[in-house]
């Protein structure tokens, strides 16, 4: 028997709304059903559950929840609300008697005048609740949210257009969201340790929340930079790997490594296992399926390019590079350029390879706006490797999407040959014909990004 | 950092270098113990991947031996307490990794360990 209940979201990060409460539900072993299919771009869904304590969990653990009631009606109008509320007298007369009480009367994209407010918890007489209003303890809050739409960049007066809402929602609340405060605790410029890379500390919890994050999980970051996602999903319990071509960024300058000061200051140091300087093309991995999910920000050339080992050319005239060459220096070996839809591609084989079955691996793909389709992201995948989630963080011109991609084989694959340029057709998938000649929307994204994203046929001027 | 359960996932990666390449070999360590969180789930997951021989070697060459040299078939609290400190509670904070067949030396500075190969090595 499933319940409907009013999730109320942050007016943030629209596209990732749905897939975190979905993590978040598998991580616990419930489902979400969906009565009607939920538009994103608004900040109120009527969803499913099977148990109040779902709801409870999801406020818990999802960053972009503001809070969950339950569902007692909408409407257009508030005859239409009042309509719906009292078609379900059977959830709320038990608050009847004995029950203190208080109304919060908000509205979205608006305020709602105080004399209206006070109109609008009285158009709810009809309930006869006879507890107490208690504005600082009550036993239960009833919340009642006007929808109006955006005007941002529109001047009016101050309460101009009051009561033209497109809908009305009512319910009694669960819980407030208690997840979102994270956002301000992990702040990258509150910690101790940071780099121009960093990742901003909401996309990282919700990364951390799509690699489903939880005690006894060995998560693991290939290109672990400054350590942005070591540090949430730490503090979720799970146990963090990482590692990156550039010893230097895990560092910083003082002896103690500088992810580990950050971590230390989140309480979380003794969940990073262990950071190690290595290539991800060239790794020292002795076995695969070692990881329950692999969380990563590749680099994608804007303010830090994406390098693996070797030279861009043969240089027959230069003598090689040996570790033993300068004794008081560490030795740096010659690195070469990694194009951006190479580096998606061989970034899904390693998470085949490293992943246990069932595993995540969750990462951030810039595409360019006008040029990305859906088939982009499938035009990296292999078989075994089955995309649940893509949402669009939107910059305008050009945007990220974190893609979640789950391991559905359980079959043992080697590792990646990491050879650029094995042909398209090898990896052919549903939708993709061979010979194709589509071009992602990632490919070659550092040098779309510099020309400013001109279309095709622009030219300088 | 560097503990035992990294150096038991770690092999020489030098090109060609195939045989004999695991486990890597310490060298000048300097130690630290730090406690970390039991967690038993995560024991039990990770007990499958474990190399056992090279696990007890590691340890006995850090001057721990509380591990038996046969991986035991009954796991226990006790068990498990011993292969948590072992795994996760022990750091190799300066030293070396040598290749016992390439002798590649893989340094560890502050905790990490430095893993990338030289241009000969990688092909």
């Amino acid at each position: 028997m499933r319940d409907p209940y009013l999730f109320v979201f942050a007016q943030v990060h629209e596209d990732f709304r749905v897939p975190e409460i979905l993590s978040i539900a598998e991580l616990n072993g419930f489902t979400i059903a969906f009565s009607e299919s939920p538009d994103p771009s608004r900040p109120f869904m009527v969803l499913e559950l099977e148990d109040e304590q779902h709801a409870r969990i999801l406020a818990r653990r999802c960053i972009l929840i503001k809070a969950i009631y339950e569902y007692y009606g909408r409407g257009s109008t508030y005859e239409e609300l009042h309509e719906a509320n009292k078609g379900k007298r059977h959830l709320w007369s038990r608050y009847i008697k004995n029950t203190s009480f208080k109304f919060n009367v908000t509205a979205h994209n608006h305020t709602v005048p105080q004399w209206r407010q006070r109109e609008v918890v009285e158009s709810f007489s009809y309930m006869d609740f006879q507890g107490e209003i208690d504005m600082k303890n009550p036993d239960i809050i009833l919340g009642c949210f006007e929808e109006y739409p955006s005007r941002s960049g529109t001047t009016r007066e101050k309460h101009e257009g009051d009561g033209d809402f497109i809908q009305v929602w009512f319910g009694r609340l669960i819980e407030d969201g208690s997840a979102r405060p994270l956002v301000k605790k992990f702040d990258v410029k509150k910690r101790l340790y940071y780099g121009n890379t960093s990742m901003e500390a909401e996309m990282s919890l919700l990364m951390a929340n799509q690699s489903l994050a939880s005690p006894g999980k060995l998560i693991y970051d290939p290109f672990v930079g400054t350590g942005s996602m070591a540090y949430t999903t730490a503090y979720f319990g799970a146990q963090f790997f990482g590692s990156d071509i550039d010893g230097r960024q895990m560092r910083g300058k003082e002896k103690q490594p500088g992810i580990i000061r950050a971590a230390a200051q989140y309480g979380v140091s003794s969940r990073i296992l262990d950071l190690c300087t290595f290539d991800v093309t060239h790794d020292p991995w002795r076995c695969g399926e070692l990881f329950d999910a692999i969380i990563t920000d590749p680099p994608y050339g804007v303010r830090a390019g994406a390098k693996r080992l070797g030279r861009k050319k043969y240089r027959p005239d230069l003598p090689r590079s040996s570790p033993a060459s300068i004794d008081d220096q560490p030795y740096i070996p010659p690195t070469k350029p990694y194009e951006l839809a190479e580096l998606a591609k061989d970034l899904v084989l390693l998470g085949r390879y490293l992943l246990k079955p069932g595993g995540r691996l969750v990462f951030f793909l810039p595409t360019v706006t006008d040029e990305y389709q859906e088939v982009d992201v499938h035009t990296m995948l292999c078989e075994g490797m089955e995309v649940i989630a893509n949402s669009l963080q939107d910059f305008g011109s050009w945007g990220r999407r974190l893609v979640t991609v789950r391991k559905t084989t359980a079959e043992t694959y080697p590792a990646p040959s990491f050879d650029a340029g094995i042909s398209m057709a090898s990896r052919a998938v549903d939708g993709v014909e061979e010979g194709t000649s589509h071009v992602p929307a990632h490919q070659d994204f550092r040098r779309k990004y510099f020309e400013g994203f001109r279309k095709t046929g622009e030219s300088d001027k | 950092m560097v503990r035992l359960i990294t150096h038991n996932l770690l092999a020489c990666h030098v090109k060609g270098c195939n045989t004999n390449n695991f486990p890597l070999q310490f060298q000048d360590v300097q130690i630290e113990l730090r406690e970390a969180d039991f967690n038993a789930d995560f024991l039990r997951g990770f007990l499958p991947k474990i190399e056992w021989n090279a696990l007890v070697d590691a340890a006995r060459q850090l001057g721990d031996t509380s591990l038996p040299q046969e991986q035991p078939t009954m796991i226990d609290d006790d068990f498990l307490k011993a292969l948590h400190h072992v795994l996760l509670e022990i750091h190799v904070e300066e030293g070396a990794m040598v290749c016992p067949n390439c002798k590649h030396v893989y340094p560890i500075a502050s905790g990490i360990p430095n893993m990338l190969l030289a241009e000969h090595e990688i092909g």
